[in-house]
């Protein structure tokens, strides 16, 4: 049988058709759907695909996680199409560049987004539908009730192969442009298949990742249809907590950022509450296993969360590989490492720096032959990541190679990227952005002629202005919340590069 | 209301309520991450009974730096 998405699926409507797939919540009701319900739509968005003349096509995705947007998704990577999740937090234009640089001639997009319509009509040529997830259609928009009546009296288009795209990921790109990570149809499989962990299914998931992320896609999904799970929705990070114990999961993947917080609240109820209540009242009755990835977690979560009975697994991973490549996994497990290779990943370390080859390493990133050329040589994937494995084969993190900046809630921040942006204004010579305490820091040697007879106020308040004026249209975590203002240039090597491991230490403070 | 937000706000960060004063930043004197401070809003919808309409990357959220901030957008919605 072909290791594809759409095999993947077929099998779990077929084992899993009257058991709950999907559950949110509608102001305060909680909805269900059916694996056989959800199969049913999906098989009729795809229908709708054929009809529309959608086959190898790219389908990008913009909104935050929904049932519908979940539907619309499932529907593209069980076809013979390209699914593009992007990040609805992305500035327009960002996401309008994105659309636009991976071809998509379809777009899902989500009711909160319908003013973005006329400029991804405007931006994006190719683009030939856009599909409203729910909500009102505006002009040159359908709903997907109208796609799905289009491919009523046409018959599905042929499955995928094992080698077609299924997938395309935006990730940070060190020269400034991300990367759009091609996936294949047995790359998404074969990682899934890799970390099945329970064979029985009615497993209780609440997904609180970001949907767009490949983590959250493997994991909370793909690998909860595969075992028979029911996922339920986290409308909206302000709730978490709350929908804890509205649907009370076994299992949740979590980034370091959310552990960190929910801690502080246990902490918070902690005193004289006996362990069991605690439990209950933050977590629900049912939760023991915890996930994590995307950063690394410090090994004091892991023992007081144990003392509640929640295991914590930490694993790695990076979307390159769609995505996890280790993972500590329930009765084999080593807090502080990230867990063994995954059953189908090859590793080895050349000068320290983790490489990995194996069934679930990408194709190459979309149309950037030079970068795609630079990560994967001979079939190893170059991680960027420093690290080594101990004697009982546990893989631990000691650093990185490339410049990425890692927050706490798992996302990777380019500095060359920003750096980029913000150098094109006239009041910045050179610029660093380096990342304390999850936040990011703007480190600025200001162009002289331009600031010329200026106190330094005056030049601290103009170049405020700049980050101000960036920070508007950024999402949260990619905003600059400090601002150093330099009196010296930046120390440089030979090449007249700056020394980037140098420049806290120079001028800190300024 | 006042009174109540700090009582919430404590919750978060490692000093009292009677310590906690208007001007003070969330991320830089309470130490809040960015999730800490959805997940106070989330608590100020239960204790105070309102519905914030913004959602997790609005900017309404990137908005509120102060003490003072955030009581003044509960003081909309409370009001």
């Amino acid at each position: 049988m072909d290791k594809t998405i759409y095999t993947l699926w077929k099998r779990c409507e077929n084992s899993y058709h009257d058991l709950p797939a999907v559950r949110w919540l509608e102001k305060k009701d909680v909805k269900e759907l059916t694996y056989g319900q959800l199969a049913d739509k999906t098989a009729a968005i795809r229908k709708g695909f054929a009809a529309e003349g959608f086959s190898h096509k790219q389908i990008s995705l913009i909104g935050t996680s929904s049932v519908e947007w979940i539907t619309a998704y499932m529907s593209v990577v069980s076809s013979s199409n390209t699914a593009v999740p992007l990040d609805a937090a992305l500035p327009l234009a960002d996401l309008i560049d994105l659309v636009s640089r991976c071809d998509s001639e379809g777009v899902f997009l989500d009711a909160k987004f319908a003013a973005a319509v006329p400029a991804i009509k405007q931006g994006c040529p190719k683009v030939r539908k856009i599909w409203m997830l729910s909500g009102e259609t505006p002009e040159g928009t359908e709903s997907v009730d109208e796609l799905i009546n289009a491919g009523k009296d046409t018959a599905e288009n042929e499955p995928p192969k094992e080698d077609d795209i299924c997938m395309i990921v935006y990730t940070s790109g060190t020269t400034g442009k991300s990367k759009g990570v091609m996936l294949t149809q047995s790359n998404l499989y074969c990682n899934v298949e890799a970390i099945v962990y329970d064979k029985d299914p009615g497993l209780v998931f609440l997904s609180v990742l970001p949907v767009h992320h490949a983590f959250c896609l493997s994991m909370d999904w793909l690998n909860g249809f595969w075992m028979g799970s029911v996922i339920c929705i986290n409308d909206s990070l302000l709730h978490m907590i709350r929908n804890m114990s509205i649907f009370n999961p076994d299992v949740m993947l979590m980034v370091p950022l959310m552990l960190e917080t929910i801690y502080k609240r246990v902490k918070a109820l902690g005193a004289g509450v006996p362990l069991e209540m605690l439990r209950a009242k933050v977590f629900g009755t049912k939760l023991s296993m915890i996930f994590t990835g995307g950063a690394h977690l410090d090994e004091f979560y892991i023992g007081e969360f144990k003392k509640l009975g929640i295991d914590i697994y930490e694993g790695y991973g990076m979307s390159e590989c769609a995505p996890v490549i280790t993972s500590n996994m329930i009765g084999d497990s080593k807090p502080g490492s990230i867990g063994r290779p995954l059953p189908n990943v090859e590793m080895k370390f050349e000068n320290g720096e983790i490489l990995v080859r194996g069934t679930s390493v990408m194709k190459g990133y979309y149309n950037m032959e030079a970068e795609t050329a630079e990560t994967l040589k001979d079939g190893w994937l170059h991680t960027g990541d420093k690290g080594y494995m101990d004697e009982d084969g546990f893989v631990f993190i000691n650093g990185r190679v490339k410049n990425l900046i890692i927050l706490s809630n798992g996302e990777n921040i380019s500095p060359e990227e920003i750096e980029t942006k913000l150098a094109l204004n006239e009041l910045i010579s050179e610029i660093i952005i380096t990342g304390e305490d999850n936040l990011l820091t703007a480190r600025i040697y200001p162009e002289q002629e331009a600031v010329e007879g200026k106190t330094e106020e005056e030049i601290r308040a103009a170049l405020q202005a700049v980050l101000d004026g960036y920070n508007k249209d950024q999402p949260t975590y990619k905003q600059l919340s400090r601002l150093v203002v330099r009196k010296y240039p930046f120390l440089k090597n030979s090449s007249r590069k700056i020394i980037r491991h140098e420049v806290l230490r120079d001028e800190p403070q300024a | 209301m006042e009174e109540k937000f700090k009582e919430i706000a404590a919750r978060y960060c490692s000093l009292e309520a009677s310590e906690i004063t208007n001007d003070m930043s969330l991320r830089s004197d309470l130490g809040l991450s960015s999730l800490d401070t959805m997940t106070l809003l989330g608590d100020l919808e239960d204790e105070f009974d309102v519905d914030f309409e913004f959602t997790d990357d609005d900017q309404r959220v990137a908005g509120i730096n102060t003490v003072g901030d955030a009581i003044e957008l509960l003081r909309e919605y409370v009001d």
